[in-house]
């Protein structure tokens, strides 16, 4: 006998709970039923007890397997070298390798960088789009190489007055080759690299791929013609709307809004992806400073870049 | 019975998940191919090369090209090497002045000035000298370049200012018309490896752009020039950095309206490798071939630079006796034109030919008319004093002469004093190689050459010498002594 039979025959009552739990039975029992009738009755119950409320356990259990979409926000609030973009690699596969996270935010504040960091960034958030959407949102810069990654997403944001664009390449010319009576080097270049000529060349080669990107990336919703875009100038974000730089001023809950929307997803959880992927921080200077601990807007090491330098000094 | 259970269980199942998922979810997740650029694809520009034609038909014209140094010019000589090296196929020779006060000097040998990108200003007394030697026919060339300037950096308020050389260049070239701007000239449609590289297709008819069909400037500031003439002229979207427009009036050259002043806002083409991209090579040789076609129109102010060939024929007249003074004071001359490697060869007949320089005195003779007749110079009504049309009358004693012509045959400067004293004088201040104790008026100088005759009857007569009305004129009363003024 059930604790639920004992119960009923040791006290002979029903009382509200069971009747309405258990109204068939009830009804039955009132009727004065014997123990032997009931026996049967109760295999009834438990056959519904069997086919519905386990059953139901199981799915409720089951539902709370159901994750949670989570937007990942991945933040560039500095220039994109070695260490940040490795940062934002590491946080890119993440979300593409956990179901979960459904689509990616990538807010921006930053000048650009290196060339060939802001293309390891643009060519792994190409893949990551082949499975995620990724939306941008400019908060106060997406300058240079930063603008290379806007324009790597699905969409973008900006506030009114965002600095965006700066599309192109600076690059430090090397010296022209001279020899040294200490160093001994195999070849003409091995000390330059190139000549002064060659990198000139190559700057205006990279910009062709950065105008390749931006016209793929921007599409028909680029309204600016080529020798504006190629220009080198920073739009606010109102002018970057309406030249088809930016897609929206918007900000960045527009944005977890705009990648759940491409993504399919609602009710989503936004997390920073830094924290989920576990980066640790890193202290490394990519501008130069002074003793003084003035930063100065000029990387520490001479190259190529992809970076919006200010005219003047920034202080911090 | 149990079907429907088994459809109560399974719902049971199902629908947790299901409306979880669906709070969740709203759509399935697609696939995707993202076009990202075809990098393989770029690949470098390369500048269109033209080799110099090794045939190339160089007239050897000589002359001297004076570059300028001495106005903290920012350039090396290796950047200006093609330039001059043409220069040199042609005959011509390459001389630097860096002091000032050489300049007024050498440019009375040189065919052309050519100032690269001064960054410290030009006196007064150095442009007058300048404007001078452009009005006797001598070239002046300015080469800029946008990426040359001096920067000024504001340790108390951050600011960098830029000093460009345009500044300075105007200085000289405004006189004639010219104007270097400053900015400089890009083109993001087509352009010659960046966009500062200009290419310009469109010339100025001059000697400058003959055979030029393209060349290309390296970050050149625009020039225009409202009487002259516009020599480089780029595309539509050539553009200036200052206003993003073009001016079709404003180009990478210009030459000043008496074609003497030629301006540059660049000279970065002149340097390896870009002076042989396009047809580079060409503007350079013919670049070289203006620096070396100015000629001078040759006055006594161009002394002691009044000859053009290398030997001067020294003529004394049958007045002069060569005696060892006399001797010795022609080897004063010979070592004073050798410094200008020019020798001197003594001749007894009046040269038919060739540079000549003649030695006489105020005495009529037949021999020296030819030199003089063209002077209009005649003896006074007491024969003490001369007459020389446009300038005066001076008197004969204490005073030489020197009389410049200039004509195909060659140059002739005729040297005469009073008596072979006052020549030998003369012939000293010639020797010296300044004639700045010498009025100088076109191709005529009258020089003081002391007192003439005998220097202790001059001294007497001088005293005594009546004035024009007659008179003995009074001693010059001596100033009494005044007090010094107090306060």
């Amino acid at each position: 006998m059930s604790n639920i039979q004992h119960f009923i025959f040791k006290n002979n009552r029903i009382d509200k709970l069971h009747h309405l739990v258990y109204p068939e039975i009830v009804v039955k029992l009132n009727k004065g039923v014997t123990m032997n009738q009931n026996d049967t009755k109760w295999k009834s119950v438990r056959m519904w007890l069997l086919w519905l409320a386990l059953p139901l356990v199981v799915g409720i259990l089951a539902a709370a397997l159901v994750p949670q979409p989570v937007i990942g926000i991945i933040r560039l609030e500095d220039a994109i070298y070695s260490y940040s973009a490795q940062d934002m690699i590491t946080q890119i596969k993440y979300a593409s390798e956990h179901p979960e996270v459904r689509a990616v935010v990538l807010a921006l504040d930053s000048p650009g960088g290196t060339v060939v960091d802001t293309e390891s960034v643009y060519m792994e958030l190409a893949k990551l789009r082949t499975k995620k959407p990724v939306v941008t949102a400019i908060n106060g810069m997406s300058a240079s190489g930063a603008y290379y990654l806007s324009v790597g997403t699905d969409y973008v944001y900006t506030k009114p007055t965002s600095m965006v664009g700066n599309i192109g390449v600076i690059s430090y010319l090397p010296p022209v080759p001279f020899i040294y009576e200490e160093i001994i080097s195999t070849g003409p270049y091995k000390l330059w690299g190139s000549t002064r000529d060659s990198d000139m060349r190559q700057a205006d080669m990279i910009k062709e791929a950065f105008l390749s990107a931006v016209q793929l990336g921007r599409g028909e919703r680029l309204k600016a013609p080529t020798e504006v875009v190629i220009s080198g100038k920073i739009w606010l974000g109102n002018e970057a709307v309406s030249l088809g730089f930016a897609d929206e001023i918007g900000t960045e809950s527009d944005a977890l809004d705009k990648a759940a929307e491409l993504a399919g997803v609602a009710n989503y959880e936004a997390a920073d992806l830094r924290d989920l992927a576990g980066i640790v921080d890193y202290y490394y200077s990519f501008f130069i400073k002074s003793p003084q601990g003035v930063v100065m807007p000029y990387p520490v090491e001479p190259g190529m870049y992809m970076l919006f330098i200010p005219q003047l000094p920034v202080e911090k | 019975m149990k079907k429907n259970l088994i459809w109560i269980a399974l719902a049971a199942l199902i629908i947790p998940p299901l409306a979880r998922g669906l709070w969740f979810y709203r759509g399935i997740p697609t696939q995707r191919e993202i076009a990202t650029p075809d990098y393989p694809s770029f690949a470098i520009s390369q500048p269109p090369l033209t080799t110099p034609e090794a045939n190339e038909k160089i007239k050897i014209t000589g002359g001297t090209v004076l570059f300028d140094a001495g106005h903290a010019n920012l350039y090396q000589t290796s950047e200006v090497q093609a330039l001059q090296e043409e220069i040199s196929k042609r005959g011509g020779r390459v001389e630097t002045v860096a002091d000032p006060a050489l300049l007024e000097f050498k440019l009375k040998y040189a065919s052309a000035y050519v100032v690269v990108s001064p960054s410290m200003p030009f006196t007064d007394a150095e442009l007058r000298i300048v404007q001078d030697f452009v009005k006797r026919g001598g070239r002046l060339l300015v080469f800029t370049d946008a990426t040359r300037g001096v920067l000024y950096y504001d340790w108390f308020t951050g600011m960098e200012t830029n000093y460009a050389d345009s500044v300075i260049a105007n200085s000289l070239l405004s006189p004639f018309g010219i104007t270097v701007n400053n900015d400089y000239l890009y083109n993001v449609e087509e352009h010659e490896g960046n966009y500062r590289n200009v290419y310009f297709d469109d010339f100025g008819k001059s000697e400058l752009t003959f055979g030029i069909k393209r060349v290309a400037l390296y970050g050149a500031h625009s020039i225009k020039s409202a009487s002259g003439l516009t020599l480089l002229r780029g595309a539509e979207s050539t553009l200036s950095s200052v206003d993003d427009a073009h001016d079709p009036a404003e180009g990478g050259a210009a030459i000043s309206e008496d074609g003497n002043v030629l301006a540059f806002g660049d000279f970065t083409f002149l340097t390896s490798p870009y002076q042989n991209v396009a047809d580079n090579a060409t503007l350079i040789s013919n670049i070289a071939d203006f620096t070396l076609g100015g000629k001078q129109t040759v006055t006594l102010a161009n002394f002691p630079y009044l000859f053009a060939q290398s030997m001067v024929q020294v003529y004394p007249t049958s007045e002069i006796k060569l005696s060892a003074e006399t001797v010795a004071a022609i080897s004063g001359i010979q070592q004073a034109l050798r410094t200008v490697n020019i020798d001197v060869e003594v001749v007894s007949k009046a040269p038919r030919g060739g540079d000549a320089l003649v030695l006489g005195t105020f005495a009529p003779s037949d021999d020296l008319a030819e030199f003089t007749d063209p002077f209009n110079i005649a003896l006074g009504e007491n024969e003490e004093t001369l007459i020389i049309k446009n300038f005066g009358e001076i008197g004969r004693a204490g005073n030489g002469l020197l009389l410049f012509e200039q004509s195909k045959n060659g140059n002739t400067l005729t040297l005469l004093a009073d008596t072979q004293e006052d020549l030998l004088s003369l012939i000293a201040t010639v020797g010296s190689g300044s004639l700045s104790g010498c009025v100088l008026q076109d191709n005529l100088a009258v020089c003081g050459v002391g007192y003439g005759g005998d220097y202790s009857s001059t001294e007497a007569t001088a005293t005594e010498e009546p004035t024009s009305d007659g008179t003995t004129p009074e001693a010059e009363a001596t100033p009494e002594p005044a007090a010094t003024p107090a306060g």
